[in-house]
């Protein structure tokens, strides 16, 4: 944590996520209006009255997307649990138990690493129908836990051979034990890049979702807010307000967690100075964990 | 050839994955899925596309083993059944024209944008902590961590409604035929610039950042010091001895991001207007159009296959070691 505070990357990011996480919370006394009704004109440029404009059915740009980060936070944090919670359980019980269950267990996470993401999410969120950001938190949960649970699983069996494991078997601890608290503290850096790019991805895939109009319009949340606006046109009107201010707080989050994500990357992973999904995923490969 | 078949043997059984997905959706939702499918779509339809839809989705009569035997029968036969919103054209002629747009966009831009990031990653990483590596790095964090949405949006509002140098939707102009003449051939370069532009920028810096670190760490090895001693020009030792090596692991990395391409490019086809498997999959989502949806499911598990597949056959040509094994 410390290591954190000292990395630059980490600061500017952790200060860009504290500044919409306050903004969020402190929406009902940073705007009078309320996110859900009419509260003037429809397509009111910014004003005075209305800092960031008015959507097309008159409702207070501002407002939404004050409001919208608490969604967009909580489903990206909440599903960001999920995954890594799930991804990490996998990930620990295939890499110590092995034997069959590691087989089964891994096949499954690699047959759900070739099912495009995206797509199947689309169908499930088409059948499941107008998805609440609850629902959308669950089935980013239940579909995207694998990449977690490959990295977490290598990790794992680099673990297992370590002399404290060996002499904790010896002494009979139960295996359940043994995961829990020799093996998970011990692959935490690797679970902890896991949550963080679990909440990127859970952010930007529920506002993909709600921007294809999967989600439940009556959310106030930033895709839904995207999906309006390109429902009503608003660029061809030109209410750019209307589509770039969810716009600009997508990508200002997008960019905050990213930071972090280099961060914790580069102080997790020395050789890395920098590194992503891909760059991790490419280290994996190169240790020959990556191949299937 | 050992590992070429075993992975095609995977891969069959993570489509059949997909085609199972969507055999049970349907089943699982409350009430009689057909009626709820064909309420919800809200159009006037023909009696007879109750019946389509009703055997697209394997409900023919008999225990659920024979239901679902003759729907992957159905599957593997190319049969993905009829459209709601387009009846009575058939799923797969509807996602056949549009893939063929995709492909173009996502294959161009993703050759584009894996020749880029990979020059731009070898430059920078030959130059570390140069004001290029530093200047290439923080752009292409910024670059990946913006969603497609919001690069397809602001690309689409800087250059097609500001400076309005592009057009704004379509693949070409609506006037032209579709023929290989000069005239049409350009409408489509034309209007394939901001899609183009918006897919490159989600995916260039992933390449590069990846190449990049290949590179940083293959620069420390034993060999690389040794080409140096050898008195071997700069050029040299870049391209054929780290970076070679270096294109490796980014070949195979190259598989998994495939995943992400074809969901950056589904966002970037809606909103450009462009009519790839996208934008038909946003007409049917509104549309409520089940039969499109599900068949997108596959043909993009399908297409993400065969790109998976060729990926590894590359890898097995680059990487000696496989083919011995």
């Amino acid at each position: 944590m410390k290591t954190l505070l000292k990395n630059r990357k980490a600061l500017v990011g952790l200060a860009i996520i504290a500044t919409i996480a306050i903004l969020a919370i402190a929406a009902p006394w940073l705007t009078e209006y309320n996110p859900a009704t009419r509260t003037g004109r429809p397509h009111q440029a910014p004003s005075m009255d209305h800092i960031l404009g008015t959507t097309r059915i008159g409702q207070d740009v501002f407002a939404r997307v004050l409001y919208g980060a608490r969604t967009s936070l909580m489903v990206g944090f909440g599903a960001g649990l999920l995954i890594t919670v799930v991804g990490t359980v996998l990930g620990i019980v295939s890499g110590y138990r092995g034997g069959k269950t590691d087989e089964v267990i891994s096949f499954f996470t690699n047959m759900v690493l070739v099912v495009p993401n995206l797509p199947l999410l689309l169908v499930l969120a088409a059948f499941i129908g107008q998805a609440s950001p609850v629902v959308i938190a669950l089935i980013l949960g239940a579909t995207s836990w694998a990449w977690g649970a490959r990295v977490t699983r290598a990790e794992t069996l680099s673990v297992k051979q370590k002399d404290f494991v060996k002499s904790a078997e010896m002494m009979g601890e139960k295996q359940w034990r043994i995961m829990a608290f020799e093996i998970f503290p011990n692959v935490i850096s690797i679970v902890g890049i896991n949550f963080i790019g679990s909440v990127i991805f859970a952010i930007i895939t529920q506002a993909t979702l709600e921007f294809l109009g999967l989600g439940d319009p009556r959310a106030i949340s930033w895709g839904n807010m995207l999906f309006a606006a390109q429902k009503a046109s608003a660029l061809s009107v030109g209410a750019w307000w209307e589509i770039l201010t969810p716009c600009f707080a997508l990508a200002f989050l997008g960019i905050g967690m990213s930071l972090l994500n280099f961060a914790v990357d580069e102080i997790a992973n020395p050789r890395l100075r920098t590194g992503n999904r891909l760059g991790r995923w490419s280290l994996l490969v190169r240790n020959g964990e990556g191949r299937l | 050839m050992a590992f070429l078949l075993r992975r095609l043997g995977f891969y069959l059984a993570a489509f059949l994955a997909a085609a199972t997905i969507n055999f049970f959706l349907p089943r699982l939702m409350p009430g009689d899925p057909i009626q709820l499918m064909f309420s919800s779509a809200g159009a006037e339809l023909p009696p007879e596309s109750l019946e389509s839809l009703k055997l697209t989705f394997g409900f023919v009569d008999g225990p659920l083993w024979k239901q679902y035997l003759t729907y992957i029968g159905s599957i593997f036969t190319g049969d993905l059944g009829r459209s709601i919103k387009y009846f009575p054209l058939p799923v797969t002629s509807v996602l056949g024209h549009a893939l063929i747009w995709t492909l173009v966009l996502m294959g161009t831009a993703t050759i584009i944008s894996f020749v880029l990031g990979t020059w731009l990653g070898v430059m920078a990483a030959w130059k570390r902590g140069s004001r290029f590596d530093v200047i290439v790095s923080v752009t292409s964090i910024f670059a990946t961590s913006v969603p497609a949405v919001v690069t397809s949006l602001i690309v689409l509002f800087v250059f097609g409604f500001t400076l309005d140098w592009f057009p704004n939707g379509y693949a070409a102009d609506p006037s032209l035929d579709p023929a290989f003449t000069l005239q049409y051939i350009s409408s489509v370069a034309y209007h394939g610039v901001l899609p183009m532009l918006t897919l490159c920028t989600v995916l260039i810096g992933g390449f590069t950042v990846t190449m990049r670190n290949n590179m940083i760490n293959l620069l420390g090895e034993d060999y690389i010091v040794m080409a140096r001693a050898k008195g071997l020009s700069d050029r040299r030792v870049m391209l054929w001895y780290a970076a070679r090596n270096a294109l490796l692991p980014t070949v195979s990395s190259l598989a998994i991001a495939i995943g992400t391409i074809l969901g950056g490019s589904l966002v970037t086809e809606v909103v450009f207007n462009y009519p790839g498997l996208g934008n038909v999959l946003y007409q049917a989502i509104l549309a409520r159009d089940y039969p499109v949806i599900q068949g997108q499911l596959l043909i993009m598990t399908a297409t993400m296959l065969v790109a998976n597949f060729i990926v590894d056959v590359s890898y097995v040509l680059l990487d000696p070691r496989l083919k011995a094994a």
